[in-house]
């Protein structure tokens, strides 16, 4: 069986060279993949492989607000810092605090109930509120780190210091990616962010899991041939080059290396033709561009990303993962809270909604999970007068699509949206929530490093059953 | 398992206290009994209880042990604490309430009263009826006294007789004789020797990371002498590139970074890592000058304390070496600056246990280890050490960054005359600008001005040059830290500053360095761990190294977890084998050399890589090397290949690293930034600088192929290759193919791939000899070696 798929894609390889065309290797590659019981991760490391169970979500598109989303002035309100508007907080706070917060300072923005579900939100995200019957809202999260490296780090990896993968790596590794000519876990962001790479590392798992950083919306993926020209010259010293190979593998012994390194200058030869396509949003019509704002100054850059992300997931990337990061920590809001808030807002308002409805037309929200948050909230109480200190105790993130219950709330705050207090959602249990929905039990995804076995949410983590439809 | 009705579990509830709303009780239904112990009864235990209540470390206060079953079964002094289904019977509820009469526990001085979700799993256990799983004997860590005792790796290095072996004929050292002896039991047989040429690009790429020349092929081909491979061997290894290479795969473990940022205008001084290259290119000088191993290890965990050989004020040597601890990743966070200590110290621990010993002591920060004989107590006994000493000379502020403490390599008098100069410098200069103030302004000729300047100018001149500074870690606690000064610290409960338990001496884990260690008495005692980790007779640290170099020889190591030599490592294939390497090794005053040439003059490494499939498919993992394994050449012998091939490689030594992976400088010269992952050198699977790797991943990846085809880097080697082609052989077509050969892949072509070649160069016309370099360059045989 084994020496028989083995030869299958040796003639396959031998007519790919002699006369490429259309025929469509990687599909073939895939499926054979999808038909051994454990495709070699070494040779074939993007090989489609199958979850624990039956998945609700089969991609993930993670949309990061670096720096720290306010809570109680997006999705957390709370009367009784209106009430209570510059009297201190009434109970102690902990120790752990970064500066010193003064009194409470209730939100400058207006909430009210949106859809049929009537779920509360800001007036700052009117577009995403029109979306809310799809929206999970979770008020109850609960992070350990209160700078932005070490409560970034835990939100992408699950680990405060030291280096893990990333959840979009854990989540390659586990699945592999659906098309074999894109990179299976895309990263945009725009900006260098704090900690950079180590958000979207593979750290001990191999490399080949790493997040692919796109920083140029205009120049995604590195060291793709510049011309048709360029194309054509190539394709006639990768025949040399493939021919030269098999002679060079004839007198060895079966060795998969030199087939997956053989078949990954086809692979990459392809990618060539197929990237481009899939990172011009020059195809997209014009009024998909104007529903996510891509004209529009103010919605052109995080409109680009998420129409980018849209374009990616329906080609078969597994994961990708959006910064809304013009600059370094855009949502750090310690002074200046009330004109900065309303502009990170302005800019991904509509391009989110828009990226929501889009997906939902096509159908294909109900097995794309959509995340959206930052490492923590921010206090209730003030930072001078217009400002929030980081705030992991109690915040919000929100789930869409994917197999997630929409126009619901879950967990809580206490009154004054410092604690999280009602079923409390941990980072490592929205990790576990994550992968129980891509299709895994997050205590048997493990990976085995320096004689220990490794996993996503180490040894916490809950499945939030209640958010699941 | 009797499952008693949701509504009982109500009942019972409400019968106890309020604090069971805490627990929700649904949950608690959905949990099997097993489970709830392991999860939340277990830890609570280890954390809170067992400091004094525990049968394996011998404290067992009020005669009870709670880290056994049978220990709170059999109870203390006041009999069982625990009345199986009645919380209200048992005193261990009683006393974890704090109730009026009777034990408050655990008492105010560890730790204080549990928390009120804690309380609430306790008396949930004990409604359940005190499910306990633990039935084994009393542990040590994850072991028991006798497990501990008769693992393999802690016990000492056996001297053993290399075997008897059938087939006389084929061993050329002891090596192939364990190694035949298996073979021989296994009923396999080995490959025969590689061909000469195959040897020596093996050989050369193994040492220097580089190919041989055509030249050093040919004279190798001719050399029928018995001393032919020795030869091969002393010129590698008298070869700088031989340090350059082999400090590569020591840096790997030792989780080295050139830089944390790697663009150089962002680098902030204070934190930035910009003396970490003078700790490389000791590393790169230790190798080259064949440092015994165990100097090499004391240097790197004390070299600080050491006296300088020459007797001088400063060893710069022994403070550099320090650079080791003190190049480590962690959070440069802002505010809990804590945390970024404690990760410190458990970095140092977590790393001198992996590359040396080859033990996972990093996993007793939390709980004493799951698997190895290692407590909590042991670990924060090794902390106690690193709490001691300080790799930041400021923690900083609140909000802003720590500084990196940095240390002249000059004596102080000479750095305190430095400071004089400048100062009287700046005096000078003082001067100038006060004249230039005055109105009028004095003329440039104006004697006052002139005198001055040349007074400057003179001072100038004999200044001192800046003092060069290495990152080394020093004596003596973090300033502004919990610990600033040199003590022994508390345990941390749950590895958390801020919870702390009782306090333990600085001293070695007791299980390997025994109960009667005479006790720290003067300075942090990394002077103390050093001698006992670098000792002949500590029973890890020669076969850890000597397994190291096996698997950077082969592939594979005789264990094939070289971090971890504990339970949940690999057992090794040849534990005699490795056990006569190491016991020699020593024998050897830890010479390395001497061990390289010890290995690769053996028949075993001396194998073919081509066997015929069967004799694969007895061995797909070669675990009992029957063969030779072929190699894919890491991310930094492909690049040094490539420029060496073109004639650009710059094989200078040392110094601050390059910050563009397109200078023709060593790959070891190139920088490796912790902060971007996007480099060359990761695409090609370089180690990871976050933590020790033991081992690097071997992918196959199409962005690797991208590379290789269409970056300017490898289309400009492409080019100077067939530009230096043209130049050594203008005339003749097939003269040049088969020097490329030569150049290349150290053989002459076949005709087949010959016919090849002159298709590519008729095809691509003008460009021709560089489509056929660039296919060359691009080829499984450049970078696979056999």
């Amino acid at each position: 069986m084994l020496n028989q798929s083995l030869h299958s894609r040796r003639e396959l390889l031998r007519r790919a060279g002699c006369g490429f065309g259309s025929l469509a290797l990687t599909d073939l590659l895939v499926r054979e993949a999808q038909a051994e019981v454990e495709p070699d991760r070494s040779t074939q490391p993007y090989a489609v492989r199958s979850p624990h169970f039956v998945a609700r979500a089969k991609r993930v598109i993670f949309l990061y607000m670096p720096g720290g989303p306010s809570h109680v002035d997006l999705f957390d309100p709370k009367p009784r810092l209106v009430a209570e508007a510059g009297q201190p907080l009434p109970f102690e706070k902990p120790k752990l605090e970064r500066t010193k917060t003064g009194n409470l300072l209730p939100s400058p923005w207006k909430f009210s109930r949106h859809g049929e579900s009537g779920v509360e939100v800001s007036e700052l995200l009117p577009r995403v509120s029109s979306r809310i019957d799809d929206i999970c809202v979770i008020r109850s999260m609960l992070a350990d780190n209160i700078n932005h490296t070490g409560a970034a780090l835990q939100m992408c990896t699950g680990e405060q210091a030291f280096s893990r993968p990333s959840i979009g790596s854990w989540l390659t590794y586990g699945l592999g990616t659906e098309n074999q000519n894109l990179p299976g876990f895309v990263v945009v962001c725009p900006a260098a962010v704090f900690q950079g790479a180590q958000l979207w590392a593979s750290s001990f798992l191999p490399s080949a899991y790493q997040g692919t950083l796109i920083r140029d919306l205009n120049k995604p993926i590195a060291n793709l041939a510049d011309s048709s020209g360029d194309l054509a010259r190539q394709r006639t010293k990768l025949d040399a080059l493939r021919q030269l190979n098999e002679l060079h593998k004839r007198e060895r012994a079966i060795d998969s290396q030199l087939e997956a390194r053989i078949a990954s200058f086809e692979l990459a030869f392809r990618m060539q033709r197929e990237a481009p396509e899939a990172f011009d949003l020059t195809r997209e019509s014009t009024s998909t561009h104007k529903l996510y704002g891509t004209g529009e100054a103010a919605t052109e850059l995080f409109g680009r990303q998420c129409l980018l992300a849209r374009r990616l997931v329906e080609r078969g990337v597994r994961f990708v993962q959006l910064f809304d990061a013009p600059v370094n920590n855009a949502w750090d809001q310690h002074a200046g809270l009330r004109e900065n808030l309303p502009k990170r807002c302005q800019a991904v308002d509509q391009p989110i909604a828009a990226l929501l409805t889009d997906l939902k037309s096509r159908g294909m929200l109900d097995d794309t999970l959509v995340v959206w948050g930052g490492e923590f909230g921010r206090t209730p109480t003030a930072e001078g007068n217009n400002g929030r200190e980081h705030h992991p105790f109690g915040f919000t993130m929100w789930m869409a699509g994917g197999g997630v219950r929409g126009g619901m709330v879950h967990g809580a705050t206490d009154e004054y949206g410092w604690h999280a207090q009602d079923n409390i959602v941990h980072v490592h249990d929205l990790h576990a929530t994550i992968l129980h929905l891509m299709g895994f039990d997050h205590e048997r995804l493990t990976y085995r490093h320096s004689g220990r076995d490794y996993r996503l949410t180490d040894v916490y983590g809950n499945v939030v059953k209640e958010v699941i439809a | 398992m009797i499952r008693r009705s949701t509504l009982d579990r109500r009942g019972a509830a409400v019968s106890i206290a309020i604090v069971l709303f805490v627990y929700a009780p649904l949950t608690a239904a959905a949990e099997d009994d097993a489970e709830f112990f392991e999860k939340q009864i277990r830890p609570l235990l280890v954390d809170r209880c067992e400091i004094c209540h525990s049968a394996a470390k011998g404290k067992t206060n009020g005669g009870l042990a709670l880290d056994t079953r049978e220990g709170w079964r059999k109870g203390g002094d006041s009999g069982s604490p625990i009345t199986p289904g009645q919380p209200e019977a048992s005193l261990l509820i009683q006393a974890v309430q704090y109730g009026d009469d009777g034990p408050q526990m655990p008492p105010q001085e560890k730790g204080g009263k549990l928390s009120e979700k804690e309380i609430a799993a306790l008396i949930e256990w004990v409604r359940r009826g005190a499910p306990d799983t633990r039935t084994a004997a009393a542990k040590i860590g994850g072991m028991t006294a006798d497990e501990a005792r008769d693992w393999w790796s802690f016990q000492s290095v056996q001297s053993v007789e290399p075997p008897v072996v059938q087939d006389a004929s084929w061993p050329k050292n002891e090596i192939d004789r364990f190694v035949l002896a298996e073979l021989e039991e296994r009923k396999l047989s080995h490959a025969s020797p590689a061909d000469r040429r195959i040897w020596i690009r093996r050989a050369t790429f193994d040492l220097t990371g580089l190919p041989p020349t055509p030249e050093h092929v040919a004279a190798f081909m001719s050399d029928s002498s018995t001393e032919a491979f020795e030869r091969v061997l002393d010129r590698l290894l008298d070869s700088t590139a031989y340090g350059q290479r082999w400090a590569r795969h020591w840096l790997d473990v030792a989780r080295y970074a050139d830089y944390h940022d790697a663009n150089p205008k962002a680098r902030q001084a204070s934190c930035e890592l910009t003396e970490a290259w003078r700790y490389r290119d000791w590393v790169v000088d230790a190798f080259n000058d064949d440092l015994p191993f165990d100097q090499f290890i004391e240097h790197q965990i004390a070299g600080d304390l050491l006296p300088s050989p020459t007797g001088d004020e400063v060893y710069p040597a022994g403070l550099i070496a320090t650079t080791f601890l003190t190049n480590g990743v962690w959070d440069r966070g802002d505010a809990d600056k804590e945390k970024i200590v404690s990760d410190m110290v458990d970095d140092n621990i977590d790393t001198i246990g992996k590359a040396f010993l080859g033990l996972t002591l990093g996993c007793a920060r939390c709980h004493d280890h799951k698997f190895d004989p290692i407590l909590a107590e042991d670990y924060y006994a090794l902390a106690g050490m690193f709490y001691s000493s300080h790799i930041l000379a400021a923690l900083g502020t609140k909000g802003g960054e720590y500084t990196v403490n940095r240390v002249p390599l000059v004596p102080a008098a000479v750095v305190e005359k430095r400071g004089e100069q400048v100062t009287r410098i700046n005096e000078v200069n003082a001067k100038l600008a006060e004249l230039d103030k005055q109105t009028p302004k004095p003329s440039d000729d104006d004697p006052r001005r002139v005198q001055l300047i040349a007074q400057r100018d003179q001072l100038q001149e004999a200044l001192l040059p800046e003092p060069p500074l290495a990152m080394a870690v020093q004596e003596g606690g973090t300033a502004g830290g919990l610990f600033p000064k040199i003590q022994d610290v508390p345990i941390h409960i749950r590895g958390s500053y801020a919870r702390l338990g009782p306090v333990v001496p600085r001293r070695l884990p007791r299980r390997f360095a025994g109960d009667d260690q005479p006790p720290i008495t003067s300075g942090s005692g990394r002077r103390e761990l050093a001698d006992w980790v670098a000792s002949s007779d500590n029973p890890l640290t020669a076969r850890v190294i000597v397994n190291r170099i096996w698997q950077w020889h082969f592939g594979d190591g005789l264990v094939r977890t070289p971090n971890n030599f504990g339970k949940l490592g690999m057992a090794p294939t040849h534990p005699k084998l490795l056990d006569w390497l190491a016991a020699r090794f020593i024998e050897d005053g830890w010479s390395l050399k001497t061990l390289h040439r010890r290995i690769m003059l053996s028949a075993t490494y001396q194998q073919s890589s081509r066997v015929p499939p069967q004799q694969v498919e007895q061995d797909p993992g070669n675990e009992w090397i029957a063969r030779f394994s072929p190699r894919r050449l890491e991310a930094e012998a492909i690049r040094d290949a490539m420029l060496f091939v073109a004639g650009k490689l710059d094989s200078a030594m040392g110094g601050p690293a390059g910050d563009d992976f397109t200078i023709t400088r060593r790959s070891l010269y190139v920088q490796t930034a912790r902060w971007n992952r996007s480099s060359y050198a990761m695409l090609f699977d370089a180690a990871n600088p976050d933590s020790s790797t033991e081992r690097r991943n071997v992918s196959t990846v199409a962005p690797q192929a991208l590379m290789l085809l269409n970056h300017p880097f490898s289309q400009a080697q492409a080019r100077h290759v067939a530009e230096r082609l043209q130049h050594e052989v203008p005339e003749n077509e097939t003269a040049r193919i088969e020097q490329t050969y030569h150049l290349l892949f150290g053989r002459p072509p076949t005709s087949k791939e010959i016919d090849i070649a002159r298709q590519v160069i008729a095809q691509g016309a003008a460009t021709g000899w560089v489509d056929l370099a660039h296919v060359l360059l691009c080829s499984n045989e450049f970078v696979y070696v056999d």
